[in-house]
């Protein structure tokens, strides 16, 4: 009996782990059907996104490139202060300098043009600056309660009628809400992808923040598409010649022109 | 129109031709901090090479100096990807070329700076900013 009792306890302890094996399996790594024929076919009822864009490079610079004209996040108070500290810190630049990628959102608003790629169950931007990629699954996943932090977050995105709704949460704490702005590890974004017109595309940007925004930041942003390009390669660590050292001071090195610069120690 | 009113006119518009160059030149990756000024210089040179390369292409040329040499000077540009879609090529500047570079030097007055533009002896202007050539 005893031996019996010790047999139902091992084996209902057995379920509990295999249960529990399985959910982390499927959290991590969602078991995808692969694409039938009616699934390529539904992609020709979606907004055609395909091809090559880019936010028309006018005049405007930086991080904001391309955004409408707003009046900048509003911050909790603890991250005002945090910004004012980054500020008043005198760096010179910040370590895309050094040509680590900006993650999200800034990558969305480089000089650089972006392609878009739609298959079944997915969206694809392949984004020149820095060649970095976005993945964003539009197969009914679930975002994960407890990501981690990386440069792009995890997206999922659905389609509201014409317009792609994708949903980012968990992003590194080396990307940042707005240029010289922290972000907290609640940061999500929020992004509604539409054609205004046949080749013109409106990203809606909202970011919510509950620790480090006092209401939700949203922006606009509208690029063109460009059907005669292609994405040029961009390796940024080729003959990066700028550099920022730890103390925040920028500089630019001239040693062995015309071949790999050495970088001091 | 008066001598001083067509003087402000002219170094209005100077002003607002920096403005513009200093906007189309404004880099993704970088700031402008080891400019650190808003000076720009014509120096006179023979183009060495074209470094074609990400994320900004370099531009090294020899300059004579006084002791009957030539320094290398380089010019850091826009990036191969940005000139090649406004109709730059890897050989629009060749060695040999006689140029001179309108540029914004270093701050720290080493022999380098930031190509604005180059003119040949012809007169033709390359410029490195302007709308895409292709749709």
């Amino acid at each position: 009996m005893r031996s019996r009792r010790n047999i139902l306890l091992r084996f209902g302890l057995v379920v509990l782990a295999s249960a529990a094996i399985a959910s982390v399996a499927v959290a991590q790594n969602p078991t995808r059907r692969a694409p039938a024929a009616a699934d390529w076919a539904a992609l020709a009822k979606l907004p055609d996104f395909t091809g090559v864009w880019e936010v028309p490079l006018g005049g405007a610079a930086g991080a904001s490139r391309g955004l409408a004209p707003n009046s900048g996040p509003s911050l909790t108070p603890e991250y005002a202060a945090k910004r004012d500290a980054l500020r008043a810190s005198g760096r010179e630049d910040n370590e895309t300098a050094n040509c680590l990628p900006p993650g999200m959102p800034g990558i969305m608003g480089q000089p650089y043009p972006m392609e878009f790629l739609v298959t079944p169950g997915k969206v694809t931007i392949v984004i020149e600056a820095y060649t970095q990629v976005r993945h964003i699954y539009t197969d009914d996943r679930s975002l994960p309660e407890d990501p981690d932090p990386r440069f792009h977050g995890t997206s999922v995105g659905r389609w509201d009628g014409d317009t792609l709704v994708v949903e980012t949460v968990g992003f590194s704490p080396l990307t940042q809400l707005d240029r010289g702005v922290p972000h907290s590890d609640k940061m999500r974004i929020l992004e509604r992808f539409r054609l205004t017109e046949p080749d013109t595309m409106s990203i809606e940007t909202t970011i919510i923040d509950p620790e480090a925004l006092t209401a939700p930041y949203k922006t606009n942003r509208i690029l063109k598409r460009h059907r005669n390009w292609a994405i040029a390669e961009y390796i940024c660590e080729e003959n990066n010649r700028n550099f920022v050292d730890q103390s925040g001071k920028a500089g630019v090195i001239l040693n062995n022109p015309g071949g790999y610069p050495q970088k001091k120690d | 129109m008066n001598i001083h009113m067509r003087q402000a006119v002219v170094s209005l518009a100077g002003a607002a031709i920096l403005m513009l160059t200093g906007a189309g030149l404004a880099v993704a990756h970088h700031s402008t901090a080891p400019l650190g000024t808003t000076i720009h210089k014509t120096i006179t040179c023979t183009l060495k090479q074209v470094d074609w390369t990400n994320p900004h292409t370099w531009v090294w040329v020899e300059v004579p100096n006084e002791q009957g040499g030539v320094d290398t000077w380089g010019f850091e540009g826009m990036s191969p990807n940005y000139l090649a879609r406004r109709g730059w090529t890897k050989s629009t500047l060749k060695p040999g070329d006689k140029i001179s570079v309108l540029m914004r030097p270093l701050r720290d007055g080493s022999k380098g700076g930031m190509f604005v533009s180059a003119t040949r002896p012809n007169g033709q202007v390359l410029r490195m900013n302007g709308e895409p050539s292709e749709p």
